[in-house]
């Protein structure tokens, strides 16, 4: 049975305190062994999320070992001295509860969504594979053809995912995040069980972790669990997550890739943008210029290229501020019928130009922080949601704080830090950094329709540097 | 942070929803508690005559509201103009009474609120969400959209333009292919078999005049069917449901759908790509509520393959054999037709195996009675995850609508524990002997596969050009 009444009164007391700076009310607390716990009460349904993030990824394996993070992962379902392989998902789903996990460049986490009365299980069976892994010979092995298998439906049955996994290779130039969280075929073929242990061994512990519970719980409820389960394995030295730096690289780079399973072209252009754990400041700025540009069709891009110019069919431009190094800014779009990529392309880099010289208006400025301080509420409408972001940005630098504080902090960027951010990373001729990587995806050509000799077909991607 | 539009987070959450959604589709379990209704769901009748079935819950200030006009879809385009009824829901937020396609998206825009329409084969429909600080504006313009829309050339040729970019794109996605191919197959010669997202000639037939005309035919009150959530009043909502939909034609023709089978029983078709990985749909003849199998039928589709890790697929295809990422079996509940679908891919030289493990693990249902745990396992789950489907206003609204247009009582959700605890090894026997029959499989690829016998080599996707 929902809890209806006491929400009644419970939504008018968080909603007068929600005023003052809580968006989600979440709590915190660290237990003894370094481990950081969230908890982001929600009581609407008697369930909850429980999710383990652990602060590793991707870009922290050694070279030659790339997407071993991710195949750890899957390892993780694989069984310890208490857990049959397969026994963890098997458990979650004979309690009514689903659970799953994934990786990204700098973080791993698992997740189980459950009935509240389920959640001490899942602590117990989450701590015991934090340290207990021990995969059997055989599962490894065909673990392994499974992550060849997720390779090949992801990406290498996917011209688009190619392109996409091309592009960001070439921007982040001595740094991890250019390599395929999944990894490269032939390094996930040679992974031996020693090297898997030892990343295991090396970052799985509990002062490396975050332990985020969001739903039908309190922190009250929840410590004397979390010391139970999580606070009797002992913290380990862990090493510094430091990460080599993408060094000033001028000159410009372009990826075109031609595929004979390509019929609709694309243009795609990504630029380096700081991360906001790294400049918060300019990263808020950047979110709200994000939102000017793109934040439905009654904004710039949109409006522009598609509805007034109507050079293309759909168009992008996002920045990825979640990361612990560096974040993203792309900029893409769809040619309409008629039009090249590169002109395209042109336009919408004009149209990024005209950002860079004459900024955004007051009015933009005022309306996007709107729309954003509003998203921050809809975002409080779910019980995984919320788990996700507090997740996501405590493991790439960021504190509760800072994501309480986000509706509150969006609304104090002025018209000013918006046009100064754009100046600073977005502009080609003086780029932060380096300067952005362009790329075409493109229709195989077909051979000879006019006079014009036939050009050579490229299976492989054609690379300018 | 809460804007983050880029690709992985999206699809982490997107992964978090299928998750969610998986078991929403599926199962409908609930918690054992005899008196409580599990969800307070009521039906009310507005002033005017029109019925919906509302959950108010006011612990955050958002109001959603999900919509269907039934049989009022995809299957009713004409065979030359296929995408019309799909086109219409791109177009009736693009301009309605004195606002244009900008002046309408900005409204929407400025007070966060999302309207989209959407077009399957069994209906159209709706999903509004807002604030409920802007709830009055909201109600207005989707009062508007139903009831003025524009139509304008430049918005028509606009969205016209966008979805022939989609399918351009969707030429190079191998599974978009095999869901084309399988629809084409599965549904020979019946409405559900043409193409919902149209084709790259038929979409250039549809004028504003075809929109108008299919509009007034068949978003009609006699079809429609409405659910509401959150922060809205019972007592008060009914005169503003009226002012929406009450002007609507009161009735519009007889609705011609025959009901149907699947298609091409036995068949093997194969769609040849270079590409490394082989796509697999297969479709069976299914039953729906109306049958007294149907609860036996839910659970035997999560043993085969609805469940995900544990399920009978799943264990051989990936966990024993590392043959795929995944494989699934989901049940398709079409008012028209019901089929059991089952999806995975593997690499070309697997792809024999994978299909004799399939066609196997059938028998083996029909041949030996699941066992005591098995089952109980089943039962836990499906009655177990129910709340887990609750924690999100959106989330609830999609349910009840679709428990509704499914015929399904209101208070299904408090006896399904009951109807499923109920179902025996030997129904599950029965029903496997009826559903599970590899003879009435129809079975599509997409790829390279090794040594498959029988396959008819399709050269060009049916309703593309």
């Amino acid at each position: 049975m929902l809890k209806y009444i006491p929400l009644i009164f419970l939504s008018i007391l968080t909603i007068s305190y929600s005023a003052a700076a809580q968006t989600f009310g979440a709590q915190e607390f660290t237990l003894q062994n370094g481990m950081q716990v969230v908890v982001i009460p929600n009581h609407r349904a008697p369930v909850v999320t429980h999710m383990v993030w652990m602060k590793v990824g991707a870009a922290d394996e050694k070279p030659g070992l790339s997407g071993m993070a991710h195949y750890l992962e899957h390892l993780l379902f694989k069984g310890t001295a208490k857990q049959a392989p397969g026994e963890f998902s098997k458990t979650v789903k004979t309690l009514g509860g689903n659970d799953n996990a994934f990786t990204s460049q700098d973080y791993t986490a698992f997740f189980e969504s459950i009935a509240v009365e389920n959640l001490p299980k899942m602590m117990e069976m989450e701590a015991d594979r934090m340290t207990g892994l021990n995969p059997p010979e055989e599962h490894f092995k065909s673990e392994k053809s499974v992550v060849l298998e997720e390779r090949r439906q992801r990406t290498d049955n996917d011209p688009r995912a190619l392109f996409g996994e091309q592009l960001n290779s070439l921007l982040y130039i001595n740094h991890p995040y250019g390599i395929p969280v999944i990894g490269w075929m032939n390094e996930i073929e040679d992974y031996e069980w020693a090297d898997v242990k030892k990343f295991y061994d090396t970052w799985y512990a509990p002062n490396n972790a975050v332990l985020v519970v969001s739903g039908d719980i309190t922190a009250e409820k929840l410590k004397p669990l979390a010391e139970k389960y999580y606070g009797a394995i002992p913290k380990k030295e862990v090493p510094k997550r430091i990460r080599p730096l993408v060094p000033p690289a001028p000159g410009n780079t372009l990826l075109t890739l031609q595929d004979p399973s390509i019929h609709q072209s694309m243009y795609h252009k990504i630029f380096i943008a700081p991360a906001e754990s790294r400049n918060r400041s300019d990263s808020l700025a950047l979110q709200v210029l994000s939102d000017i540009i793109d934040g439905g069709s009654a904004t710039r891009l949109y409006k522009s290229l598609v509805v007034e110019q109507k050079k293309a069919t759909s168009v992008q431009f996002n920045y990825n501020s979640t990361a612990l190094d560096y974040g993203t800014v792309t900029l893409g779009g769809v040619p309409a019928s008629g039009v090249s990529p590169e002109e395209l392309g042109k336009l919408l880099d004009a149209e990024l130009r005209k950002v860079v010289e004459k900024g955004v208006t007051e009015t933009e400025v005022k309306e996007a922080i709107q729309r954003l301080t509003d998203e921050a509420i809809f975002a409080r409408d779910s019980v995984a949601g919320p788990a996700m972001i507090f997740g996501a940005a405590l493991t790439t630098g960021s504190s509760v704080q800072d994501i309480e504080n986000w509706p509150a902090d969006i609304a104090k960027v002025t018209v000013e830090r918006v046009n100064e951010a754009a100046k600073t990373y977005l502009d080609e001729n003086n780029p932060w950094v380096r300067p952005p990587v362009t790329g075409y995806l493109l229709p195989e050509e077909k051979p000879a329709p006019t006079p014009e000799p036939a050009k050579q077909e490229q299976e492989t991607p054609d690379v300018q540097g | 942070m809460f804007k983050d539009k880029r690709p992985g987070k999206w699809a982490l959450l997107g992964a978090l929803l299928l998750i969610v959604l998986v078991g929403l589709l599926l199962f409908f379990g609930m918690r054992a508690q005899a008196a409580d209704q599990f969800l307070p769901v009521r039906e009310i009748q507005t002033p005017g005559g029109i019925t919906l079935w509302i959950v108010e819950d006011h612990s955050l200030p958002i109001i959603a509201m999900d919509f269907l006009f039934l049989d009022s879809g995809t299957a009713l385009d004409p065979d030359d103009k296929q995408g019309l009824a799909r086109l219409l829901s791109n177009t009736m937020d693009e301009g309605a009474g004195e606002l244009d396609s900008q002046a309408f998206q900005k409204a929407l825009s400025d007070n966060s609120i999302t309207l989209m329409f959407n077009a399957g084969r069994d209906g159209f429909g709706g999903e509004l969400k807002t604030l409920t600080r802007n709830s009055a504006k909201a109600f207005e313009l989707l009062g508007l959209a139903m009831n003025a829309p524009r139509f304008d050339e430049e918005a028509v040729s606009r969205m016209r333009g966008g979805n022939l970019a989609r399918i351009k794109s969707s030429l190079s996605e191998p599974d978009w292919m095999a869901a084309r191919l399988l629809n084409d197959r599965a549904f020979d010669n019946h409405p559900y078999g043409k193409n919902s997202g149209g084709t790259l000639s038929s979409l250039g037939k549809i004028t504003a005049q075809d929109l108008r005309d299919f509009k007034s035919r068949n978003l009609t009150r006699d079809r429609l069917m409405i659910a509401i959530v959150g922060d809205v009043d019972g007592k008060t909502i009914g005169p503003v449901i009226d002012n929406i939909f009450g002007k609507l034609p009161a009735k519009g023709p007889e609705k011609s759908i025959p009901d149907t089978t699947i298609a091409n029983p036995g068949k093997v078709y194969l769609y040849e790509q270079d590409i490394p990985q082989t796509m697999v749909e297969i479709m069976l003849p299914a039953f729906d509520n109306k049958d007294k199998d149907y609860y036996a039928q839910q659970i035997l589709n999560y043993i085969y393959g609805g469940g995900g890790f544990g399920s009978r697929l799943m264990e051989e295809v990936r966990e024993k054999n590392g043959l795929t990422y995944g494989i699934y079996s989901s049940m398709l509940d079409l008012r028209h037709g019901d089929a059991m679908s089952v999806s995975t891919s593997t690499k070309n030289g697997s792809a024999k195996q994978v299909l004799d493990i399939i066609k196997a693990e059938m028998l083996r249902l029909q041949n030996e009675p699941v066992t005591a745990k098995e089952l109980d396992n089943a039962k836990s789950y499906l009655i177990g995850s129910m709340p887990l489907s609750l924690s999100s206003s959106d989330q609830i609204a999609g349910m009840i609508l679709s428990l509704r247009a499914r015929g399904l009582p209101i208070n299904y959700l408090d006896t399904l524990a009951s109807n499923i605890r109920a179902v025996t090894p030997e129904d599950l026997q029965r029903v496997a002997k009826r559903i599970l029959k590899p003879e009435q499989a129809v079975t599509i690829l997409v790829g390279k596969p090794d040594s498959i016998a029988n396959a008819e080599i399709v050269k060009e996707l049916p309703n593309v050009q």
